[in-house]
């Protein structure tokens, strides 16, 4: 895979898909309240990218006015956070975890840490399940996926060209 | 007996669950992190307590064929998991999710190489960000309050 590639993203189902060609700039977790409830997460990671530089390849995105002079898109099919726009500006922000490939693009910062998860530091201490307590399902889960692939598709819903 | 409550950003789903809740947890799988657009998806398991969605109907994406994954139609909030064998809320979307620490990782396969160093990085509390984005001093949320109302959408001005 090319870089450019490894920067194309969508949601879980398939139904938006972007392309972001160039620079994510200033990748971050944001973990104010506000993106908090909005991501149903402990923080969002976010970056940003030059409209000049971002494609919606398929579909569009549903929008939540979260105040006046935000707005969050999300797909309204499955539901995937996807981006966190400020009208008006030269970019929009990508849920990075919505990246087809999250691992490309590292976050170089956390904001807005008043509201931060006061055990966030603790999590990479957790212990990890050593083994799926239920392979069978794991299996049939694995057999029925309906997520979208991490690459484009020529067609969605997914179909044999896929 | 424990009272937690929770809901969307908007506001027009929320539920009410009472009991102990002890399954807290991080899911590093792949189609967790695509759902919730994010590096992994934290959820509570209400297996076991009493549950209701208590103002509105999630939408539901069934993202296998055990699985559904309920989410806010109108503003997109990841709010559930839901397989067979019982139902997790996302974490976030709790009212408080700072009560709710986790205490297990699942997935593990799908980890992302830095996530366990996300704490490390250099961190700014909100005030600090208004010189380089003064709006944020100016922000009118349209968030639902972390807490039970009585009327959604509000009459007044929020």
């Amino acid at each position: 895979m090319t870089a450019d590639a490894d920067k194309n993203g969508g949601c879980q189902c398939g139904a938006v898909r972007y392309r972001a060609e160039g620079e994510v700039g200033y990748p971050h977790l944001c973990h104010c309240r506000m993106c908090q409830k909005a991501a149903g997460n402990y923080f969002m990671p976010l970056g940003g990218v030059k409209h000049s530089n971002f494609t919606l390849t398929r579909g569009a995105a549903k929008w939540f006015h979260s105040s006046d002079l935000v707005r969050r898109g999300f797909c309204g099919d499955c539901g995937t956070p996807l981006f966190y726009d400020i009208p008006g500006t030269d970019f929009i922000n990508i849920t990075l975890g919505s990246l087809d490939d999250p691992d490309v693009v590292k976050p170089v910062m956390q904001s807005n840490t008043g509201r931060k998860m006061s055990w966030f530091h603790a999590l990479d201490g957790l212990p990890l399940e050593p083994e799926p307590e239920t392979p069978d399902r794991e299996d049939a889960i694995a057999a029925s996926n309906h997520q979208h692939p991490d690459h484009d598709t020529k067609s969605w819903p997914l179909g044999e060209i896929s | 007996m424990t009272t937690y409550t929770g809901g969307c950003q908007c506001g027009a789903v929320r539920f009410r669950v009472s009991g102990e809740l002890k399954d807290s947890s991080i899911c590093h799988c792949r189609m967790c992190q695509k759902a919730f657009g994010a590096y992994y998806a934290p959820l509570v398991s209400v297996r076991g307590a009493d549950f209701a969605w208590t103002r509105g109907e999630r939408k539901k994406f069934r993202s296998s064929n055990f699985v559904e994954r309920g989410f806010c139609g109108d503003c997109g909030t990841p709010l559930s998991y839901e397989a067979p064998d019982g139902v997790a809320i996302a974490a976030g979307a709790f009212d408080d999710p700072s009560a709710l620490p986790p205490v297990v990782q699942y997935g593990i396969e799908g980890k992302i190489g830095f996530v366990d160093h996300l704490h490390e990085l250099p961190g700014h509390r909100t005030e600090e960000d208004a010189q380089a984005a003064p709006f944020v001093l100016e922000l009118v949320s349209y968030q639902h309050p972390d807490h039970e109302t009585q009327t959604w959408p509000p009459k007044e001005p929020r």
